[in-house]
């Protein structure tokens, strides 16, 4: 009888745990080849890993085990960069195959994709556009949500992403398209708080008042990254979110915004696509984030107790 | 509006340097040779010039960078795979859990 009580009370720690690690934020980094090794031998530091989905359409089944390997050492999360879902053409049949396929084989604790479109009129645009802010791409965004749903088995979460256009055609702001989506769709957010940055530097709004129009209770999962300022022809300069750069001040201060406003566990992403610094400065801007984050609960914590 | 044609006339837009240059000089007449509705023109009256440059210049670039990204995934996963047992092989001898 001892010995079973004494189970049953290392069983129940054992879901206790599991539990509280599902209620703690998160931080971690995209998954590139070139920071791979770097990433393997930092897996104390680096809480979750997201791999870029399309990475993995094309490779053996040998190749996604190895991933599922990869995912079961430490926590994996799976991002799309070209359904284009953020359309009123229907998202194609093939292309959620080929995702449902990637996300059966690696179990991600969640998948996301961008509220974009990528292609037109048979022309592959090569990278994520913003489409016109109407009630025709919420329509259209809605029903390619459902149908990626119905076919990979679970939504995304969808990220709002940097413009460097203002979307022509558009009769609605961002936040205020964004809000019809997740309304129209059931779908969690994936916030870039970089995209909102660039976007807020290059459109004159201001993004608290950005973060303030978000609802929260949807929001999972952050992006950080960083960019450089641009110039056209003319001079006017714009900031480009190429993920080449550190992660601004600026976007550590939404972060903190967002901690503070956030009602559920966020998974908290830095992306670097290149221009590579040495791992230990990548790890930095970790601990950043999980400093900006935790002083914004705490701020939350406080107006709670309050 | 034709939602599905106006997205295929940005895309042109985006992608296309003869289609910008032509919208450049005659906006409301490019738009209607793509079929586009008078509404739909309309809509373009306001519109982004500084943005449509910069975008498209990196919609192109990112263009480019996707053909090398394409050569270079292929045996990605085989090398992470050798990596990773690599590291954990590594581990147990020295007896990590």
């Amino acid at each position: 009888m001892a010995a079973a009580a004494v189970a049953a009370a290392a069983a129940a720690g054992a879901a206790a745990d599991v539990e509280d690690e599902l209620l703690k934020d998160r931080v971690g980094i995209g998954w590139r080849p070139a920071l791979a090794a770097a990433i393997l031998s930092s897996l104390d530091r680096v809480d979750v890993v997201e791999i870029i989905a399309d990475d993995l359409f094309d490779v053996s089944n040998t190749e996604l085990r190895a991933v599922r390997t990869l995912a079961a050492q430490v926590p994996c999360v799976l991002h799309g960069i070209s359904l284009g879902l953020a359309s009123a053409v229907p998202v194609e049949a093939l292309r959620l195959d080929r995702m449902a396929r990637v996300v059966e084989a690696v179990q991600p604790d969640f998948w996301s994709e961008h509220l974009a479109f990528v292609r037109g009129g048979g022309i592959e645009i090569g990278h994520l556009a913003a489409p016109p802010r109407t009630d025709a791409t919420v329509d259209g965004a809605a029903r390619n949500l459902e149908r990626a749903r119905s076919v990979v088995g679970v939504a995304p979460l969808v990220e709002n992403i940097a413009t460097l256009i203002e979307p022509p055609g558009s009769i609605y702001d961002e936040g205020t398209w964004i809000q019809k989506v997740l309304l129209a769709s059931g779908t969690g957010l994936l916030l870039d708080l970089h995209n909102l940055h660039a976007n807020a530097t290059n459109f004159r709004f201001d993004p608290m008042q950005f973060l303030a129009q978000v609802p929260f209770d949807r929001v999972t999962a952050i992006h950080l990254a960083g960019g450089k300022w641009i110039a056209g022809s003319i001079g006017e300069r714009r900031l480009l979110d190429d993920h080449l750069h550190d992660v601004p001040e600026p976007v550590y201060q939404l972060l903190t915004e967002a901690g503070a406003r956030a009602e559920r566990p966020l998974t908290v992403i830095l992306e670097r696509d290149g221009a590579y610094p040495p791992f230990d400065r990548l790890l930095a801007q970790l601990d950043r984030a999980r400093e900006a984050l935790a002083i914004g609960r705490a701020c939350a914590a406080e107006r709670q107790a309050a | 509006m034709s939602a599905p044609a106006f997205e295929a006339f940005l895309a042109h837009l985006y992608v296309d340097a003869t289609t910008r240059a032509r919208f450049l000089v005659d906006p409301t007449g490019e738009a209607e040779r793509a079929g586009l509705s008078s509404d739909e023109c309309q809509t373009l009256s306001r519109f982004d010039w500084v943005g449509l440059e910069l975008a498209a210049r990196s919609f192109d670039r990112k263009r480019q960078q996707t053909l090398h990204r394409a050569g270079r995934r292929l045996g990605l996963w085989r090398r992470v795979t050798r990596r990773f047992r690599r590291i954990m092989g590594t581990a147990a001898q020295e007896g990590s859990p």
